[in-house]
């Protein structure tokens, strides 16, 4: 049987792209569960080292089953390489550190997860790398955002919990003016709402641990490559020898064999299986994820004791026309809205009873969250109103159940009001 | 046609000119939409591979970014 090429549609790919057959002809990949890879002779492993061999030598570098869903989530986002790690921090860490070094700016969105923005002002602050956190759509004020020493330009594709929707194939414009790349965290959207380099992402970030897992059990990242990208630059001379060796794998390169290397935070096998057995039914889930969101948004939206809801996919959403064109009428699982104050919000949230209250989104479960409370509480009112977070802000990150169900779970409680 | 491919002489039963993109089928390289070629210390772009014939006497290396920890 051939390789399965680019033809087939997104949902078929999820199922059957880049999958090869296991041992004994198994239709899943097996979980090698092991540490390092033996070779008979010093001049296998030398070659392996030296590149000039394929082999697996260490998992936190390497290893079989990784490179099951390493290939796969590069046929799906039609990439060229995928590497896959411990989280979707970690992927976002060893990405970025990839790419900048200290005196070096990175240009973000200010509509980040909680997490990728302390990376960006704290961790890395720290090591003399600077971010200057921009309103994504806002072109002008991202182009104006850019200067000399901006090495990168860093989006989430649907912000989380801002749940607004930069425009990608804009952005990317800049991105490309500057001779810049354009990573894009796709972990909301998902490759089902939108392939992130087809609009204009150069690397794409996944918390492969949300959508593509969906059943929440197991944590994952994943940073594809999407070979768009020429690192044969004045802004980076460190990825010359990467460059001249692995011409227009030179990204991939820098990551397996130093930061990824170094950093040393790899995806576990059985993780990795688990992660890859969530893609196969991606497509599925999300249509419902989609769906139930729309609903749960319009019914929020029309009850008296709902002060806003923020869904891209209702039509007087700000987002809605930039949503509705990159992502093809499909708008993700994920809404917030806003009661009277953190005390409504906080009753709400006790009254449910099919809603789970806790910190992640992309599960089969319907989850909420008081984000100002929670992950958010770190940081200042300043901070929390630049990603979009109040203290009468709900998150929900709508699950597959029956719409009905979900409705009735918060009418219920908003009747506690 | 004899060959020095990886450091290790080859021998290739082809008739008429060979390109890269062919030897990477006769050699049956490995993972190639991976791989980079390096034909007599030169690295080829992958669009070139097509166009880059081999003749006898060439140095051809094969090379993966995926394995191990050196560049």
């Amino acid at each position: 049987m051939g390789n399965l090429g680019q033809s087939l549609k997104l949902d078929t790919l999820l199922v059957h792209g880049g999958s090869a057959p296991g041992p004994s002809g198994a239709t899943k990949p097996p979980i090698v569960q092991a540490s390092a890879f033996a070779y008979d002779t010093a001049e296998e492993l030398e070659d392996i080292f030296r590149g000039r061999a394929v082999g697996q030598v260490y998992t936190r570098i390497g290893n079989p089953t990784l490179e099951s869903l390493e290939k796969r989530l590069t046929v799906v986002e039609d990439g060229i390489s995928t590497i896959l790690t411990a989280s979707g921090m970690a992927a976002i860490t060893t990405a970025v550190m990839a790419i900048v070094r200290a005196g070096d700016e990175i240009l973000s969105s200010s509509s980040l997860f909680g997490g990728t923005y302390s990376l960006f002002k704290d961790t890395l602050g720290n090591f003399g790398v600077k971010t200057r956190f921009v309103d994504p759509t806002d072109l002008d004020a991202l182009a104006a955002g850019i200067s000399a020493a901006t090495r990168l330009i860093f989006v989430e594709s649907i912000g989380n919990p801002k749940m607004d929707v930069p425009d990608l194939a804009a952005i990317a414009a800049i991105a490309k003016q500057h001779g810049i790349p354009l990573l894009v965290d796709a972990t909301v959207s998902t490759p089902y709402l939108a392939r992130a380099k087809y609009l204009g992402a150069d690397v794409v970030i996944h918390s492969t641990s949300k959508y593509i897992n969906g059943t929440a059990n197991s944590i994952g990242g994943a940073i594809v490559d999407c070979g768009t990208f020429n690192w044969q630059s004045e802004k980076f001379p460190h990825f010359e020898p990467y460059f001249k060796k692995y011409r227009n794998f030179a990204f991939s390169a820098r990551v397996r064999k130093l930061i990824h290397k170094d950093l040393g935070a790899c995806a576990a096998p059985f993780n990795a299986f688990l992660n890859g057995e969530g893609l196969e039914t991606l497509a599925l889930r999300m249509e419902r994820h989609c769906a139930n969101a729309l609903k749960l948004a319009t019914f929020l939206k029309g009850h008296e004791k709902v002060g806003w809801v923020n869904y891209p996919g209702l039509p007087d959403s700000p987002y809605f026309a930039v949503a509705n064109r990159q992502f093809n009428g499909r708008f993700g699982g994920l809404l917030t809205f806003g009661l009277k104050d953190r005390a409504s919000a906080f009753r709400v949230i006790n009254a449910l009873k099919l809603a789970k209250n806790l910190a992640n989104i992309g599960d089969t479960k319907t989850l909420v969250i008081h984000p100002a409370s929670t992950i958010c509480a770190d940081y200042t009112a300043e901070v929390k109103a630049l990603m979009g977070v109040s203290e009468e802000l709900v998150r929900v990150s709508t699950g597959i159940e029956d719409a009905e169900d979900i409705i009735a779970d918060f009418a219920a409680a908003l009747d506690q009001l | 046609m004899n060959l020095t491919v990886n450091g290790k002489s080859a021998t290739i039963e082809a008739q008429g000119n060979v390109s890269v993109l062919q030897l990477l089928d006769l050699l049956n390289v490995s993972q190639k939409e991976y791989v980079t070629v390096e034909l007599n210390g030169d690295i080829l772009d992958r669009e070139s591979f097509a166009a880059s014939p081999v003749q006898d006497g060439d140095t051809v290396e094969f090379l993966y970014f995926m394995g191990g920890g050196a560049l």
